[in-house]
């Protein structure tokens, strides 16, 4: 399955759509103040430790899954809905 | 299928990429699997930009909130005033007690104080020395007790309250006189002496006042001028002229008492313009202010202090 999903990542890739549908979410994530949230997460953990002591994977360890969660439903949902249009559409070219 | 050969050629990617798009949910997992990766991609991408912030000092300067909660805390203990300063700070030195009476004086007030005691300074010369002669001539108002609290305005005893109270009086007329409030056209007072004219007063009376202020009549109003004998209202011959005229028939030693009370210790003989040396003319005045004090309070209120 997971290679299933490398060989279409793969080819998101190569075609360059993917970087679309990247910017596309990070737009969209900008509108909905996701990434203000974001901040605000960092700057607690940044508020527990010494700023000199804080490590890009120690942040990336702790905020990514709350990250993940934190993505309105909304634009998951049109993200996914739109990559899957994206990928059906190839079958019939 | 299931293995991915290392040099898949585009041509291989595109069909076994058909292959999965075929089947509608493993579309859906290839999407799913996609949208994690772009958006960890995105989350990443978010904590670079806020990491480098950190570690520039970019988020301090931007937000520049952190070091204000501190300052403004207010600190609660029984030793300190909000602020945190020491309220006992001040206390210790707070008082220092006079050489000369051993009387605790507050440190701000102790070179006032010690002008007042030891009868140092420009003023509290004339009234110590006024002080020590009054206390030998009425030694029962003083109760023999040491004079020199007369003139603290850090003490608080209650003996000589009243004493203080009625100089205090004196003290408050006399300022309006020297303010020019009282010129010699204000002295409605009936119990002042000053609205009184010469004929009234009994030479000794007369003596003692003209020794203290400049006591020309006005030609408006007919009043004594009530400034000190240096006024700058009349002039030296206008003075010399009025002690003469008034003092001429009653009293022999009028001459000198014609002459103003810093020439008074200068010889007889000398001529009234000779000048003294400041330095004489001081001590003189010295000499002449104690004999005048006692005078000076049987007088008038008004006259209790120059």
């Amino acid at each position: 399955m997971t290679v299933n999903n490398t060989i279409a990542h793969q080819r998101l890739i190569l075609s360059g759509d993917r970087e679309r549908f990247k910017e596309l979410l990070r737009r969209r994530l900008i509108e909905c103040g996701w990434r203000d949230q974001i901040r605000m997460v960092c700057r607690e953990i940044v508020k527990e430790h010494d700023s000199n002591s804080i490590t890009l994977d120690m942040l990336v360890a702790r905020v990514t899954p709350r990250a993940r969660a934190l993505v309105p439903d909304p634009v998951k949902k049109e993200l996914l809905q739109k990559i899957k249009t994206h990928l059906l559409t190839q079958k019939n070219l | 299928m299931n293995t991915i050969v290392s040099e898949l050629s585009m041509n291989d990617l595109n069909s076994k990429f058909f292959d999965i798009i075929q089947n509608e949910s493993t579309a859906e997992d290839a999407a799913n699997f996609i949208f994690d990766s772009v958006c960890e991609d995105v989350t990443l991408g978010v904590l670079f930009e806020v990491h480098h912030g950190i570690k520039t000092g970019l988020t301090e300067l931007l937000e520049g909130e952190k070091e204000d909660e501190e300052p403004y805390k207010i600190v609660n203990s029984p030793e300190c005033d909000v602020f945190g300063f020491s309220i006992l700070k001040k206390t210790p030195d707070a008082n220092c007690s006079c050489p000369n009476c051993d009387r605790p004086v507050s440190a701000t007030r102790f070179a006032p104080h010690l002008e007042k005691c030891m009868g140092m300074g420009r003023n509290s010369s004339r009234i110590a020395s006024r002080r020590i002669a009054s206390n030998s001539r009425e030694p029962t108002s003083y109760a023999g007790l040491p004079s020199d609290d007369e003139d603290d305005v850090d003490w608080s005893g209650t003996l000589h309250s009243e004493r203080r109270k009625r100089r205090m009086k004196n003290n408050k007329r006399n300022s309006k006189i020297h303010n020019g409030i009282r010129s010699n056209n204000g002295n409605h007072n009936p119990d002042s002496n000053d609205g009184a004219t010469y004929e009234t007063m009994s030479a000794n009376e007369k003596k003692n006042l003209l020794l203290q202020i400049c006591g020309v009549v006005s030609e408006h109003t007919k009043k004594l001028c009530t400034r000190s004998t240096r006024c700058p209202q009349h002039t030296e011959e206008q003075r010399r002229a009025l002690r003469n005229s008034v003092l001429e028939p009653s009293t022999p030693e009028s001459q000198s008492m014609g002459l103003t009370a810093e020439d008074a210790g200068s010889p007889p003989d000398s001529s009234p313009s000779s000048s003294c040396s400041s330095s004489s003319r001081k001590r003189d005045r010295h000499r002449a202010v104690p004999k005048m004090k006692n005078k000076r309070e049987k007088l008038s209120p008004l006259n209790g202090r120059d």
